[in-house]
């Protein structure tokens, strides 16, 4: 097994923070979930007003390149913005599942427990069932194959393609991530990027 | 990287960090790939006047020898009209599958999903020129992370060889576009050597190294104008690209430019994963190109081997590097041959074979074990030729069966008898890359099992 570059320290030296531009690629989407809580809320209450990273995982998976590549990386970027004073608590992780089955609010509460460091606005988010996910999984391009038998029981096992997403204050997704290219450095300097944009914005309040 | 499952024997998860294998091995590395047998080859073909309907349009070959109609087209949609179809490409996820032409700059937007052997048209972009600022003649539709990468031929303003590249999201949404750098806007490049031409034609990643590499051609006064007037024009001559770019994937920089003279075309990339490599041919000078990351971290090009006899112009064209980076079949269009090169010294590639595929020959797709390698004949609709000599086939689809030594004929589809036209890129479909044949809901929680 040749693990994904994202376990490794990263074997370029990334472009800087803020001398790159990362182009609107549409709007993040809603919809109705679940929180670890089991409070029902709608997507949009987690994105928005701060950069976020949002991954599609489950909870079961077990490939070391899928799922708990994305949720090792996610982590990795929470302690780096978090030991930067100017960068600490001025972003947000959003991990969604898309096995509402298995993953309860109980589960992924459990689950994001490991992760989360402290108050870090870590977000583990489930859904109802089909009717609530799919146009979620359908808006963000995410689609997921279950294998079942020849009766159309499941077997157990799924499979689906892994993509983070980066979204801005304004729910635009801003940068797509998938295994070549996810790793902990370039997406915390995107979040710095996005951060050093907003900065640099003019105030409506001042009217400059 | 398809997270596995069930279906984990027929498709690749891992592009990204491990040797994969396929035309499969020439795709991004970012796509989903078929490891098992593929079931249809979709073929963007171009439109001959006076052959069918004389419109471009995308054609499907049942490949699957289960299949009953195994080797037989069994869809075919056309585009109303001829738009110099020329090269297509999936999104990472395989669902849609982009083609475009180089005369009108459409491009269209196939669905491959929903029902595999009949694809079924989704989108067409049609304001390509308009978004890009001026880009004319999509030509490489290359998957990034949810969203496609298209390079350009031409401009708009004197439909010469400098261009740019476009970001489209997967559903056909405009994002970005960015022009080759030139000697008058180098955007922070490197300038290595005499040429900084600003011209485009085929794009590669090597996400690992954050490095996009891009190659370049002709503008459209050339590659529509017909082949002989053009090679008998000395100025026309003159306007062919001479580099290759390296950018800094992330950024969408240009970081150097490489003199590769003799227009360099298709880029193939090495899989291997300490491999800092890619490979590319020139059209003009006839020769394999290494583009290549030195021991100080530098990007370098060096001509590694000739191609036939440059004098008679054999015009190397598609490329295809198998799964393991030991080989690499070129295509000589003009001779119509494929010859296959040892490369497993990549300073070093041997001629080992060639065989005779037509009049002649452009593109070349292997399938994921490297068994099965597909051949098309069409290049330009002004540069194809237009007759064949005894005993070889002119607009083709073929297939060939090789075994490490030779290539064995396994069936061959002339396009104009079937009345289709000129086939050119090929793209492979797979049932198992949607689950099968039952139809799952975006969660795969809500099936809908086939109709039959």
């Amino acid at each position: 097994m040749v693990l994904a570059p994202g376990y490794a320290p990263l074997s370029f030296t990334p472009p800087e923070p803020g001398s790159y531009a990362l182009p609107a690629m549409g709007s993040a989407a809603d919809g109705a979930v679940i929180d670890s809580d089991g409070n029902s809320a709608q997507l949009h209450d987690f994105l928005g007003g701060k950069p976020t990273v949002l991954s599609f995982i489950f909870t079961t998976c077990d490939d070391v390149n899928g799922c708990p590549l994305a949720t090792y990386v996610m982590r990795s970027v929470q302690d780096a913005l978090q030991a930067d004073p100017a960068t600490a608590n001025k972003a947000r992780l959003v991990s969604f599942s898309f096995d509402p089955v298995f993953d309860t609010p109980d589960v992924i509460d459990a689950y994001g427990s490991q992760f989360r460091a402290g108050e870090f606005d870590w977000q583990f988010l489930t859904t109802e069932g089909a009717t609530t996910l799919d146009p979620i999984l359908n808006a963000y391009g995410q689609w997921v194959i279950r294998d079942y038998d020849e009766n159309g029981e499941y077997m157990g096992t799924m499979s689906h393609i892994l993509r983070v997403f980066l979204i801005d204050e304004s729910r635009q997704i801003r940068n797509i991530y998938s295994t070549s290219f996810l790793h902990a450095d370039t997406v915390a300097n995107d979040v710095r990027s996005l951060l050093m944009e907003a900065a640099a914005e003019p105030s409506a309040d001042t009217g400059s | 990287m398809i997270i596995r499952g069930f279906f984990s024997a027929l498709i690749a998860l891992a592009v990204l960090v491990q040797p994969t294998s396929a035309d499969e091995t020439c795709m991004s590395p970012y796509m989903a790939k078929i490891v098992g047998q593929e079931d249809y080859v979709y073929i963007w073909t171009l439109g001959l006047e006076g052959v069918g309907d004389g419109e471009d349009k995308l054609v499907t070959v049942d490949v699957n020898p289960d299949s009953e109609t195994y080797a037989q087209v069994i869809h075919s949609i056309s585009m109303g009209g001829r738009h110099e179809a020329h090269h297509s490409g999936l999104t990472d996820d395989r669902r849609f599958l982009w083609a475009s032409g180089l005369d009108t700059s459409k491009i269209f937007i196939f669905d491959v999903h929903t029902d595999p052997a009949a694809p079924k048209l989704h989108r067409t972009i049609d304001d390509f020129v308009e978004k890009t600022g001026g880009v004319v003649g999509p030509h490489t539709n290359y998957a990034l992370p949810g969203r496609m990468l298209i390079t350009g031929l031409s401009n708009n303003r004197d439909h010469g060889g400098r261009t740019g590249m476009a970001e489209y999201t997967n559903g056909g949404d405009f994002i970005t576009s960015v022009w080759m750098p030139t000697d008058d806007n180098l955007q922070g490049a490197e300038k290595s050597g005499s040429f900084a031409d600003g011209y485009g034609y085929d794009a590669r990643a090597l996400p690992r190294r954050n490095v996009l590499v891009t190659s370049s051609f002709t503008g459209w006064n050339n590659y529509m104008m017909n082949l002989g007037k053009m090679m008998g024009d000395a100025e026309a001559m003159k306007r062919f690209g001479n580099t290759v770019v390296i950018w800094d994937l992330h950024s969408r920089k240009p970081k150097k430019i490489l003199d590769v003279p003799g227009a360099p075309l298709e880029i193939r990339c090495a899989w291997g994963s300490r491999s800092n490599y890619c490979f590319t041919t020139t059209a003009l000078t006839s020769k394999v190109w290494l583009i290549y990351e030195d021991e100080a971290g530098e990007w370098q090009a060096k001509a590694v081997a000739d191609i036939g006899d440059a004098s008679k112009i054999p015009l190397p064209v598609d490329i295809s590097i198998s799964a393991d980076d030991n080989h690499l079949w070129i295509n000589t269009w003009n001779d119509g041959l494929t010859r296959l090169y040892d490369i497993s010294d990549p300073f070093a590639p041997k001629q080992i074979m060639e065989e005779q595929i037509g009049e002649q020959v452009n593109m070349v797709s292997q399938s994921w074990d490297g068994e099965r390698v597909y051949f098309t004949s069409s290049l330009l609709a002004n540069w194809d030729k237009t007759s064949a000599s005894e005993g070889n086939d002119l607009q083709y689809f073929k297939l060939y069966k090789w075994d490490g030594n030779s290539l064995t004929p396994e069936f061959n589809l002339d396009f104009v008898e079937l009345g289709l036209g000129a086939p050119h890129q090929m793209r492979f479909g797979a049932h198992a890359l949607y689950g099968g044949m039952t139809a799952q809901s975006p969660s795969g929680l809500v099936t809908t099992p086939p109709a039959h």
